[in-house]
C-alpha cells in the first residue's frame, strides 16, 4: 500500500527535532504548560461539577420553600398533609436547617434537625440518625462532618460545641461522632442535631418548619405535581431537582468560559510566539531543506517532514502537559489553581476533588492545542519549504 | 447562548480558519486568474509557489475538520444535557432553525473539500498540473460554503434558548411529528429495504461493469436511501426499541458509539463512489477507488445487517 | 543526452547591479560521456551544473535532458526529475553533519517511503562500491574529508542515477585522495553513466577515458 506511515521520514523528523535543541525545548516547554494549564483548569470544574452533581442527586425530586416580599420565609409545618393529598406524591417530609455562621474561624456550618421517628429526606441522613444518639432537649448530642471536626478541633471544642442562641446566651451541644457521608460537599460542612435543639438554637417555633421537600414516586409525573402546587402555592418557589441540575452546570459553564476568555488571549500569545520563534529561520535549516531539495525532495514532501515534526512535537507536549495536569489535580490536590474556582473556599471547609475521567475534556484541550500550534508553522514551513535549493546551499 | 468551552472551542478553531481560508481565497483568486503553465516569467513562478500555500492552508483545514465535526457532534449531545427536554443532538439540532441546515452544510462540505483534496492529489501527478486552474476556482466558491457554515455555526449556537423547552429526539423522529421527516414513515419499510439493498446490488454490479458515471449515481442515490433506511428501520433495530429512530443517539456511549463507524462507513463508501465518475485519473487510481468504495460500503451494508438479523436470531422475532 | 541550447543565467544581485553566470551558451553532452567543464571559480561552469540538474532555470534558452524541457518543470518536478536522473556531489558536499553515514546517504530515499528490505539492499550496495561502509554508523561531522566525500558520492548514487554531476570535486583533497576519486569516476563510466564534472584541477585534464574537455571563460565557452 502507498499510503502506509512512513517510518524513514518519522526517524529524519524526530532528529531534526532534536537537532534544533534548544528551539523544540522552548516549544515544548511552552505547549507543555498551556495544555497542563488547560487541562487542569477542566479536571477540577469537572471533579467540582461531579461533586455539585453528586450531591443534587441525593435532593429531594421537588422543594417547596415560602416566600415574602422575595425571601425566604419559614413554612408551616401543616402544610405536610395538604401537600400528601396531592395525587402522585408519595410522601412529603418538613426540614428544618440553616447555616450557622462560627465566626471564630470564618467559616459557615450547615446545621440540619433531624427526627428520629419521622423519614428521612435522603439515606445519608437515615444513616447518620441511625448510627449516631442525637440526646434529649436538655443534653443535646450532634454528629458532625469531618471539615466541621477538624474545624472545632482547631479552635479547641473538642468534646462540645457552644451555640449563640438567638436571644444571644449559650448552647452547649456535646459531640457525638464523627461521619462520613456520599460526597465531600455534602458532609463536609454539616451538622446534624435533633429537630428539638435546632428549634431551640435558632428560636423557631414548633409549628414551622424551614422547607418542605416532596418525593414523586413516578418521575415522569413531576411537571404534573409541580403544577398542581403552583396552583396551590402561588407565592412560594418551588425548585425541582432538575432545574437545581441546570443551573450548576450554566454556573460552571459560566467559570469555565470566563476563564476560556482569558485562555483565548494566551492562545493567541502562545501563536504569536511560536510563529516568531519557528519563523526565525536559521541559516542551517535553509541550508538543510535545500540541500533535501537538492537531492530531490519535493516541496510536498518537505512540507510534509515539516507536518510530522510538528505533529510529534505538539503531540507529545500534549500528553506530557495532560499526564502533569492528572498528576497535579488528583494526587496533589491541584494547589493554587482550584482556589479559583473553589470561590467558596473561604466559608466552607475544604473537601478533595474526586477523580473524574471524561474523554471530551482529553479531546478538547487537543483542539485548542494542536491544530493552534500547526496553524502557527504553516507558513514558515511553506517558506522555507519554496527557498530556492541553490540559492541556500552555495 | 450558550457559551460552554466546548462551544468556545469550536469558535476559537472557526476564527483560525476564517483567518487562514481568506488568505487562501485571496490566493486563489490570483493563481485562477492568472496562472499560465507555459509562461517562465517571475510572475507565474511566484504563483506556483503560492500554490503550494494555499493547498497546504486548504488540506490543514481539511485535516482539522474531519475530527472536529465529530466532535462538533459531540458538543451538541453535551449541550443536549442543558437543554430541557432533549436527549441527544437531534434535540439541539431542531432547537434552533438553522441546525438542520448547519449539520447538512457541514456535511456537503466535507464532501466537497475530501474532493478538492483528491483533485488537488491528481494534479499534483502531472507536470503541466491540468487541474489547477480549476481546483483553485473550486475553492473559491468552496470558500464561500465555508463561510456560510461558520456563520452559520455561530449562529446557532446563539439562538440556542436554554429556557426554552426543546423535542426530544423521540418526537422529531416519530410518524407523528409533522415535519418532512414523517413522510419517510409512511413509505414501507418493505419497500425502502427494497431499495437500499437493490442499490447496493446494483453497485456491486456496475463495479463489475466499470460503468463509472452510474456508479457514481448509484452511490449518490446510496447516501440518501441509505439515511432514510437507517431512520426508519435499522436505527430500531439498534436501539432494539420499535418507536426510536434517533439517528444521533446511537453516536452516544450508550450505544458504544457505534454511530461514529457507520457514518464514517457510509462517508468512505460513497465519497470514492462519487469520485470513480468526478474525478478524471488514471486507470489503476480508478480501479483503487472502485475498490474502497464497495469495500466501505459493503461493510455498512454488512454492519447494518447483523442488528436485525442478530436481533431476530436471540429473539425470534421481528421488531 | 543532455542539451544546452542558447542559454544564458543571469543572477539579479539586486535592482542594479545583475551579474551575467552564462551568455548563450550552447553544449551537448551524449550518454555515457565524461565531460569536464574547465575554468576558474566564477567562470560559470557550476551555474552549467545548476542548469543542468534543473536547481535554477536559465533566463533564456532551454535546457533539454533525455528529451525533456527540463528548464519549464515547476519546483515539485524540477524535484522530482532530480531524484530519478541525478546524482549530484556538490563541492562543500552538503551533508547533514549530525546524522550518521547511513541517514546521510539514505536521505534521497526517505520520501518516497521506501521498503526497508529495498532500502537496506540499495544502502548496502552503495556503500560497497564507494568503501564507506565500515564507517555506516558514524556520524558525518566526525570524519575526515575524503571519508566525506564518499558518502556524499554514494548518496549521489543511491538511486542509480543515469547522471552524476560533480562541482569542484578534488577543491578539498590531497593528491593521493584525488587520484582515488579518479578512480571512482573511471568506475562509474564503465557502469555507463554520464558524468560531468566542473573543475579547475588539472589533473583532469589530460585524463584517457575524459571524452571532451570544455573550457568556460566568463560565462561563454572558448
Amino acid at each position: 500500500m502507498k499510503n502506509k506511515i512512513n517510518i524513514y521520514l518519522i526517524e529524519f523528523a524526530i532528529n531534526a527535532i532534536l537537532r534544533q535543541k534548544y528551539k523544540s525545548l522552548f516549544v515544548s516547554i511552552v505547549f507543555i504548560l498551556l495544555t497542563f494549564l488547560l487541562t487542569s483548569v477542566f479536571f477540577i470544574t469537572n471533579s467540582i461539577k461531579y461533586e455539585l452533581n453528586s450531591t443534587v442527586d441525593a435532593l429531594p425530586e421537588i422543594v417547596i420553600q415560602k416566600t415574602e416580599a422575595g425571601r425566604q420565609q419559614n413554612i408551616d409545618v401543616a402544610e405536610v398533609d395538604k401537600i400528601l393529598a396531592v395525587k402522585g406524591v408519595s410522601d412529603a417530609i418538613a426540614r428544618v436547617w440553616g447555616y450557622y455562621y462560627f465566626e471564630n474561624a470564618g467559616v459557615n456550618f450547615s446545621i440540619v434537625g433531624v427526627d428520629k421517628f419521622e423519614n428521612q429526606y435522603k439515606s445519608s441522613l437515615a444513616k447518620i440518625v441511625d448510627t449516631f444518639d442525637l440526646g434529649e432537649a436538655d443534653s443535646p448530642l450532634m454528629a458532625i462532618g469531618k471539615g466541621v471536626h477538624a474545624i472545632m478541633q482547631k479552635n479547641y471544642y473538642k468534646e462540645y460545641f457552644n451555640f449563640i442562641k438567638s436571644d444571644g446566651t449559650l448552647k452547649k451541644v456535646t459531640i457525638a461522632g464523627v461521619f462520613d457521608a456520599d460526597t465531600q460537599l455534602e458532609s463536609n460542612d454539616m451538622i446534624v442535631i435533633s429537630k428539638e435543639t435546632f428549634r431551640e438554637i435558632f428560636n423557631m417555633p414548633q409549628t414551622k418548619a424551614t422547607d418542605i421537600v416532596i418525593k414523586v414516586a413516578n418521575s415522569s409525573e413531576i411537571a404534573t405535581v409541580v403544577s398542581k402546587l403552583r396552583l396551590m402555592y402561588p407565592n412560594s418557589s418551588i425548585v425541582t431537582k432538575e432545574s437545581l441540575k441546570v443551573s450548576y452546570q450554566n454556573i460552571f459553564n459560566y467559570k469555565s468560559g470566563l476563564f476560556l476568555a482569558l485562555f483565548i488571549i494566551s492562545l493567541f500569545t502562545f501563536f504569536i510566539v511560536i510563529y516568531d520563534k519557528v519563523s526565525g529561520l536559521s541559516s542551517e535549516e535553509k541550508r538543510e531543506v535545500g540541500i533535501l531539495k537538492a537531492i530531490g525532495w519535493r516541496v510536498d514532501d518537505v512540507l510534509r517532514e515539516k507536518f510530522y515534526e510538528s505533529f510529534i512535537i505538539s503531540f507529545f507536549s500534549y500528553i506530557v502537559g495532560v499526564g502533569l495536569a492528572m498528576a497535579f489535580v488528583y494526587i496533589f490536590q491541584a494547589p493554587v489553581l482550584r482556589d479559583i474556582f473553589v470561590g467558596y473556599s473561604e466559608l466552607k471547609p475544604s473537601f478533595e476533588l474526586p477523580f473524574v475521567f471524561d474523554i471530551q475534556t482529553l479531546f478538547l484541550v487537543f483542539f485548542l492545542s494542536v491544530p493552534i500550534y500547526i496553524a502557527a508553522i504553516i507558513f514558515p514551513s511553506w517558506r522555507v519549504a519554496t527557498l530556492e535549493a541553490d540559492e541556500v546551499i552555495r | 447562548m450558550i457559551l460552554s468551552p466546548e462551544v468556545l472551542t469550536l469558535f476559537i478553531l472557526n476564527a483560525l480558519f476564517s483567518f487562514f481560508a481568506t488568505i487562501a481565497f485571496i490566493l486563489s483568486v490570483k493563481i485562477f486568474l492568472k496562472w499560465d503553465t507555459d509562461s517562465t516569467c517571475q510572475a507565474q513562478y511566484r504563483l506556483e509557489k503560492q500554490s503550494f500555500l494555499t493547498a497546504t492552508i486548504i488540506k490543514y483545514i481539511f485535516i482539522i475538520k474531519v475530527p472536529l465535526f465529530l466532535f462538533f457532534i459531540f458538543t451538541l449531545d453535551k449541550i443536549s444535557g442543558l437543554l430541557t427536554g432533549a436527549m441527544c443532538a437531534a434535540g439541539v439540532v431542531n432547537a434552533t432553525t438553522y441546525g438542520t441546515y448547519l449539520v447538512l452544510l457541514k456535511i456537503l462540505n466535507l464532501y466537497l473539500f475530501a474532493y478538492w483534496l483528491a483533485l488537488h492529489n491528481e494534479d499534483m501527478k502531472h507536470e503541466h498540473q491540468p487541474y489547477t486552474k480549476i481546483k483553485f476556482g473550486i475553492y473559491i466558491a468552496l470558500f464561500f460554503l465555508l463561510i456560510s457554515e461558520i456563520i452559520l455555526e455561530g449562529v446557532m449556537f446563539k439562538a440556542i434558548d436554554i429556557e426554552k423547552v426543546v423535542d426530544c429526539c423521540g418526537a422529531i423522529y416519530s410518524s407523528s411529528a409533522g415535519s418532512y421527516i414523517s413522510v419517510i414513515f409512511r413509505v414501507k419499510a418493505s419497500l425502502l429495504l427494497t431499495l437500499f439493498y437493490g442499490n447496493f446490488l446494483l453497485i456491486t454490479i456496475l463495479y463489475f461493469l466499470k460503468n463509472k458515471y452510474i456508479f457514481a449515481l448509484s452511490n449518490a442515490f446510496f447516501i440518501i436511501i441509505s439515511l432514510i433506511t437507517l431512520i426508519s428501520f435499522f436505527g430500531t433495530y439498534i436501539y432494539q426499541l420499535p418507536t426510536h429512530h434517533c439517528p444521533f443517539c446511537f453516536l452516544q456511549k450508550d450505544y458504544y458509539y457505534v454511530g461514529y463507524f457507520i457514518y464514517v462507513f457510509l462517508f468512505i463508501g460513497t465519497f470514492y463512489g462519487l469520485l470513480t465518475g468526478l474525478l478524471r485519473t488514471s486507470e489503476n487510481e480508478i480501479s483503487k477507488n472502485y475498490k474502497i468504495s464497495l469495500l466501505f460500503n459493503f461493510l455498512y451494508v454488512i454492519f447494518l445487517t447483523s442488528y436485525p438479523v442478530l436481533f431476530y436470531i436471540k429473539n425470534g422475532v421481528w421488531l | 543526452m543532455i542539451e544546452l541550447k542558447n542559454s544564458t543565467k543571469i543572477y539579479e544581485l539586486n535592482r542594479v547591479d545583475k551579474v551575467v553566470a552564462l551568455n548563450d551558451i550552447s553544449l551537448s553532452i551524449k550518454e555515457g560521456e565524461v565531460v569536464v567543464l574547465k575554468g576558474a571559480s566564477g567562470s560559470g561552469k557550476s551555474s552549467i551544473l545548476s542548469l543542468i540538474a534543473a536547481l535554477s532555470k536559465p533566463t533564456s534558452g532551454e535546457v533539454i535532458v533525455d528529451g525533456k524541457k527540463i528548464s519549464k518543470l515547476s519546483d515539485n518536478f524540477a524535484s522530482v526529475y532530480r531524484r530519478d536522473n541525478i546524482g549530484f556531489v556538490f563541492q562543500k558536499y552538503n551533508l547533514i553533519p549530525s546524522l550518521s553515514v547511513r541517514d546521510n546517504i539514505l536521505l534521497p530515499l526517505v520520501p518516497l517511503n521506501p521498503d526497508a528490505k529495498d532500502a537496506e539492499e540499495k544502502l548496502a550496495l552503495v556503500m560497497d562500491m564507494f568503501h564507506i561502509a565500515h564507517k555506516a554508523d558514524a556520524i558525518v561531522k566526525n570524519l575526515s574529508g575524503g571519508e566525506q566525500q564518499r558518502v556524499a558520492i554514494a548518496r549521489a548514487n543511491i538511486n542509480n542515477p543515469k547522471i552524476i554531476l560533480a562541482d569542484e570535486p578534488t577543491a578539498n583533497l590531497d593528491e593521493k585522495l584525488s587520484l582515488s576519486f579518479i578512480e571512482i569516476v573511471k568506475s562509474l563510466k564503465a557502469l555507463n553513466k554520464t558524468i560531468v564534472i566542473a573543475t579547475h584541477d588539472p589533473l583532469f585534464f589530460n585524463l584517457d577515458f575524459v571524452d571532451s574537455v570544455v573550457e568556460i571563460h566568463n560565462g561563454i565557452i572558448s
